[in-house]
């Protein structure tokens, strides 16, 4: 019984499927007869070679390597004003930051390193940090303060420093914008507490 | 308005002429209102199209045409002459994945 049922619906799918095909089969003629008739089908005067030359003909035009199998390779794909570019840029320019010529194609990573986003370049600023942290401590106890800002905000510079600029190096980040936590107005208040003549006001808000 | 009189009887008598709606017709039915034929007709044309079905299809209706005249050719004498030649163009595994669809609904669709 479940036989006579499968064999029954295999029947019904087939012709469903009959009835779906030719209904398709119909658009395509539709279609084309349109095109025939109103004169729009480029392809209906040319013979069957010559459309499958013409097909490939304008592949190359239009600069589809992927079709064609990448023959010569993306560089010499042609845009629409017929310029060819190369995959990776060749002009150099200044770094904006380091004043170093970079090549523009290098220039993201480059800058990465440079401005201190990438891994490395964090690790390199936070031991400039430790290590001037722990000069200044020993000079004195306000300079780790100012070390800790200066670096932050310089990574970039060469790590060495003389303990004879703790002052300026005070000076120079209180002059400068701020991206310090409010933790440090404390640290500020105490340094003032001690004596150390820096102008704080300009770094408390 | 005498015509009025003999005019012919009500078609009453005609109910008995109106066959069983077929198995096939129920189907057809169902397919249409529950509208997974319209689903079923856009896998199918989607199918074809991806696997250059239809742009040979075209071609043959294109070389068909050039024989026949540009002018003076019809869409029935098109559909006439490109059906059988579509039916076997269309590849065994579309045909496969509809006809699966398609029993599928059967099925699921308790008739």
């Amino acid at each position: 019984m479940a036989d006579d049922r499968m064999k029954v619906s295999s029947q019904q799918a087939s012709l469903v499927f009959a009835d779906l095909l030719d209904s398709l089969i119909v658009d395509v003629a539709s279609e084309s007869h349109r095109a025939a008739r109103l004169g729009f089908d480029y392809k209906l005067n040319v013979e069957e070679e010559e459309e499958v030359r013409l097909a490939h003909q304008a592949r190359t035009f239009v600069g589809d390597s992927g079709s064609i199998g990448n023959e010569n390779g993306n560089k010499h794909t042609i845009d629409v004003f017929g310029q060819t570019h190369p995959t990776i840029a060749n002009e150099t320019f200044e770094c904006l930051n380091c004043g170093r010529p970079i090549v523009a194609g290098r220039f993201a990573p480059h800058l990465e390193k440079c401005m201190g986003k990438g891994r490395k370049a964090r690790l390199k600023a936070s031991r400039n940090m430790t290590s001037t942290q722990q000069r200044r401590a020993r000079s004195s106890p306000i300079s780790s303060y100012g070390g800790v800002v200066s670096a932050a905000r310089t990574p970039n510079r060469t790590p060495t420093r003389t303990p004879e600029e703790p002052q300026r190096g005070l000076t120079e980040a209180a002059d400068g914008t701020s991206e310090e936590s409010h933790d440090d107005d404390e640290k500020v208040h105490r340094a003032r507490v001690q004596g150390g003549h820096f102008q704080v006001s300009a770094v408390t808000k | 308005m005498r015509a009025s009189v003999n005019r012919p009887p009500t078609p009453d008598a005609d109910e008995d002429k109106e066959a069983e709606p077929t198995l096939q017709e129920i189907i057809n039915i169902k397919l249409i209102e529950s509208g997974e034929k319209e689903r079923l007709k856009e896998l199918l044309r989607e199918r074809l199209i991806e696997c250059g079905w239809r742009d040979e299809l075209k071609a043959q209706c294109r070389a068909f045409t050039r024989k026949k005249g540009r002018s003076k050719i019809t869409v029935d004498e098109i559909v006439r002459n490109i059906t059988p030649k579509g039916r076997a163009m269309v590849p065994d595994n579309v045909k496969a994945e509809l006809l699966q669809r398609i029993r599928a609904f059967l099925m699921s669709d308790a008739l």
